[in-house]
């Protein structure tokens, strides 16, 4: 067996999160791999359709819930066209864990502030729910988080649930234009609404994910609340095909996104040639 | 350089060359050899114009697995294709399916390959190997890189520098180079001087290629003869080109966005030809070919980073939207990104991508003008200039 | 030649053009030049081993080229049809352009040789054989002496093309097959032909995947006939696809063949006329068909 044959997994829950998006929850059938099978928050897969091929998405669910893992896609291409066709029961390929990841350990006795726009919330969710499980190890924790429209908001439940709790601040806001007549939380860009929750940057972390523009709009919210540039960390979509360094597709300057990556620093972003 | 290395060379004539080849072929072991693959005497004639010319007999040197000794073309020019495709094919399963009710199988190739040899290897061709070496296994292992490598005993052939395009000894080869390889043959009159720099080739050697040496009266003088052919060619390759390895590297790692990188692609026509003839070039594609419903293949094949299609998103969103960004990536990995990270240049000075060119792009010349750019720390050219017109 | 400076000089010095594309010495031979300051100009060549169809470069999939403004164009007879088709399929328009026009007689097969004499009958290129536009027309500015008639090959395309069809069937698919499976995809082919302007080649489309990407027979074989048919009635004839090709695809054989198909059903040879509509492969921007973009 090489590096690039997947493991068989079962699709044991299909979530339907938005018109567009949709999670899947997968279960190794092998059961050592189950057993054994460990990662860290942000490390991403390679999940395969057999016959359309491999997506490269992060793995949504967090490692303190074992047993089975998440992903979140969202329709664009052939494989997710793909994968958009499999049911409960059924079974597809998954290579992984990949990559880096936040370092969630080094955060404890931090506040931590997420920042995650469309669907770039599921890369977000995997350290929200890690932070949230050893809730007591961390600080304050802000979760700032919009989509275009309600509709395209994904995670609703875990939205409402965190809404609910009172040891984390969450604030959902959906772009101008974007919110319904039943809409009851905020209406305003994720940048805007980041600088009015102004989370203090003091012994604090931010989790950034989200389209680029919301990025390019929402560091220098960031920066001017005080956050330094290696306080701030984000996850790179980039096209990948072997996820193990070797295919050369996702090479940006002197990195290797699928290794080095696809966890960065917002100063280790600042290095990068704008190949992204 | 002395010769002190090649004091255990052994004579073996082209005819003894021919029945050691004989014997492997017939005991089973797969050889691998510059081999004429085309020539005006083949049916495909019609398909070159050259052939057609009065008088005219063009061959194509390819690297083959023989099927007899008599193909085999020692010496006789670089082969058109390098030899990474007998590591790295063109195309190759990774992992096949087949559906059984709701549940699917999967089958992975071998990784053991059998015992192989390959024989007049280019010094350029070897060398690359041994740098791509790096990059199938930094962290995870390339399985099937790996057990191809290991399979197969390599032996170059000190090359006598092809053409002005040649340029190894400016990444750190040399016309009678060994790395990658097992041991070196060197022609002399009649037949080669054969000596082992590895294990695996003395090994090679006891086994099979030795009791086929003899040892003429006038070793001497072939060894002189070797000696000779091997300093002639180093220095035929010495005024080629001489480039500042590390000091390209750094320059260009800080200057990505210098005009005179940018600039550099502008006849570039993407074509991407010269990343598959390139002997160290190893992005691939995976794909999924179905075959029917319930079965089918994932192939991996050569890609080029030459191509938007490498890096467009399924999104739409290309960061290399350009063919010239596309063709300093190229530059940027063999000559910055490679070296920062695995310590060697991503380039063996053979020159195929030169004379692959039809529009003209000149590695030569390219590296000269990024060399110049980087001694002086500072552009070459302004962002207007095309960067061309050295000669 | 030193005509060629002059107009190249004082074109850019007058602002007229910002970038003259013609060819240059290069240490391999003639090469494409892209010389954007006057200064520069007299770097310009032309004799028989200007080769390159420039027209390429005119191609809307090379934004770094478009981006530096308006350009002249140093052109071929053979290579104005090339414009002429980028024109047809409204994939140009000529205000962007000025076309500079040298008379031929017929160029070599490779751009490489060093000594640019006229080309004989062993080294002209096949393709310039009873050549219909040696003195190219509807270009702003014609330079160069008259021309003679470029010398008869001693084989040319379409006597290659007749040993194929005397061929039989099976022998004939044996021969396309034996050529097809050198076939690397590199895409070289595509990428330097001037009227491959796809937005999106149905080569990497993957909804649905058309076409296999490895390169085996059978996604070799697609991609090939692919190719030539979506050239039919469109190929200028340049080879440049054919003298790109990293392992020597007669390709040319390939395109003649379908051109000779298209003459005897269609009447009609891709000439240097913008406004004759081709009569198949034919593009509007108001296509009321969405996947023809």
């Amino acid at each position: 067996m090489t590096i690039y044959q997947p493991d068989l997994v079962t699709v044991v829950d299909v979530i339907d999160e938005t018109p567009d998006t949709r999670s899947l929850r997968l279960e190794f059938q092998d059961e050592a791999t189950r057993e054994a099978f460990g990662f860290h928050s942000g490390q991403f897969g390679e999940y395969s359709v057999f016959g359309a091929g491999e997506a490269t998405f992060c793995i949504a669910s967090p490692p303190t819930r074992p047993g089975a893992i998440e992903c979140c896609f969202k329709l664009v291409g052939k494989v997710t066209t793909a994968l958009r066709e499999v049911d409960i029961g059924d079974t597809i390929g998954f290579r992984g864990p990949y990559g880096n990841w936040f370092p969630v350990d080094e955060w404890r006795g931090k506040d931590v502030v997420f920042v995650a726009g469309g669907i770039g919330l599921a890369p977000v969710r995997c350290v929200i729910w890690n932070i949230l499980d050893r809730r007591d190890e961390f600080g304050d924790l802000t979760i700032v988080y919009g989509a275009r429209t309600v509709q395209d908001l994904v995670y609703k439940r875990e939205l409402q649930e965190w809404q609910a709790r009172d040891d984390v601040t969450t604030v959902v806001t959906v772009d101008p234009g974007g919110e319904t007549p039943e809409w009851e939380g905020r209406v305003g860009f994720v940048p805007t609404v980041l600088a009015e929750v102004a989370p203090s940057a003091a012994n604090a972390v931010a989790v950034i994910c989200g389209p680029p523009v919301m990025i390019k709009f929402s560091f220098p919210v960031l920066e001017k609340l005080g956050f330094a540039d290696d306080a701030v960390y984000t996850t790179l979509e980039m096209r990948m095909k072997c996820g193990v360094g070797k295919c050369g597709r996702c090479n940006i300057g002197s990195v290797y996104v699928c290794k080095d990556g696809p966890v960065f620093t917002a100063a280790q972003l600042k290095k990068l040639p704008a190949e992204y | 350089m002395s010769d002190e290395r090649h004091a255990d060379e052994l004579y073996l004539t082209e005819e003894s060359l021919t029945r050691l080849v004989d014997e492997l072929l017939t005991a089973g072991t797969e050889v691998i050899a510059p081999a004429v693959t085309g020539s005006c005497a083949s049916p495909a004639a019609i398909a070159s114009a050259a052939c057609l010319r009065p008088g005219a007999a063009p061959e194509l040197i390819e690297y083959a697995a023989l099927h007899d000794a008599s193909q085999m073309a020692l010496g006789r020019g670089l082969p058109n294709l390098s030899l990474k495709g007998f590591f790295l094919p063109q195309e190759e399963a990774l992992v096949s399916w087949r559906r059984r009710g709701t549940g699917l199988e999967l089958r992975g190739p071998r990784v053991d390959a059998p015992s192989r040899i390959a024989l007049g290897v280019k010094p350029c061709d070897a060398a690359a190997l041994e740098i791509v070496d790096k990059v199938m296994n930094w962290d995870t292992k390339d399985e099937l890189w790996n057990g191809r490598r290991e399979a197969t005993t390599v032996f170059t052939l000190a090359c006598p520098v092809e053409d002005e395009s040649c340029f190894c000894a400016a990444v750190g080869g040399t016309p009678d180079g060994t790395r990658g390889a097992d041991g070196l043959f060197t022609p002399v009159e009649g037949g080669y001087m054969v000596q082992a720099t590895t294990d695996k080739g003395r090994a090679f050697i006891d086994s099979h290629l030795a009791a086929h040496a003899g040892e003429p009266a006038q070793s001497d003088s072939l060894r002189r003869q070797a000696a000779g052919f091997r300093s002639a060619a180093r220095e035929r390759i010495a005024g080629h080109l001489a480039i500042d390895g590390p000091a390209i590297r750094d320059w260009v790692a800080a200057n990505f966005d210098d005009p005179l990188l940018t600039s550099l692609g502008i006849r570039c026509n993407g074509c991407g030809a010269c990343t598959s003839v390139c002997p160290t070039c190893h992005c691939f594609d995976i794909v999924d070919e179905p075959d029917g419903v319930s079965c089918g293949t994932r192939r991996r094949c050569w890609d080029t980073c030459q191509t938007g299609r490498f890096t467009s998103h399924a999104s739409g969103h290309n960061p290399r939207e350009d063919q010239n960004v596309r063709f300093r990536q190229r530059i940027n990995h063999k000559f910055a990104i490679y070296p920062l990270r695995f310590g060697e240049i991503l380039c063996t000075g053979c020159g195929r991508c030169t004379r692959v060119c039809h529009a003209g792009q000149d590695l030569v010349e390219i590296l000269s003008e990024i060399d110049d750019a980087a001694r002086r720390g500072r552009p070459a050219v302004t962002a207007d200039s095309d960067g061309g017109g050295e000669g | 030649m030193k005509e060629l400076q002059e107009l190249a000089r004082t074109l850019l010095a007058d602002g007229e053009v910002e970038l003259v594309i013609g060819w240059e010495e290069g240490r391999r031979g003639a090469r494409p030049a892209f010389i954007t300051s006057p200064d520069d100009a007299d770097r310009l060549i032309f004799d028989a081993r200007c080769v390159h169809n420039l027209a390429t470069y005119l191609s809307p999939r090379r934004p770094q080229v478009t981006r530096l403004g308006k350009l002249a164009l140093v052109v071929k007879g053979c290579d104005v049809k090339a414009v002429a088709g980028l024109l047809r399929e409204e994939q140009l328009s000529s205000d962007r352009l000025v076309l500079i026009g040298v008379r031929c007689g017929g160029v070599f097969e490779e751009p490489a040789l060093k000594d640019p004499a006229q080309p004989t009958s062993e080294t002209v290129a096949p393709r310039c054989y009873g050549c219909d536009n040696r003195e190219p027309a509807r270009v702003a500015y014609l330079l160069g002496e008259p021309q003679p008639e470029p010398p008869m090959p001693a084989t040319t395309i379409d006597d290659r093309v007749a040993m194929l069809d005397a061929l039989s069937p099976d022998e004939r698919w044996q021969f396309w097959t034996d050529q097809f499976s050198k076939c690397v995809r590199c895409y070289a082919c595509r990428q330097v032909c001037p009227l491959c302007v796809c937005e999106q080649c149905i080569a990497d489309k993957t909804m649905p995947q058309w076409i296999e990407t490895a390169s085996h027979p059978r996604g070799n074989l697609a991609w090939n006939l692919i190719r030539a048919l979506h050239l039919a009635g469109r190929c200028v004839g340049c080879g440049e696809c054919e003298r790109f090709c990293p392992v020597d695809i007669p390709l040319s054989l390939l395109n003649r063949k379908v051109q000779q198909i298209v003459e005897e059903r269609f009447d009609y040879v891709v000439s240097d006329d913008p406004e004759r509509p081709a009569p198949i492969g034919d593009y509007r921007p108001d296509d009321q068909e969405e996947f023809i973009k």
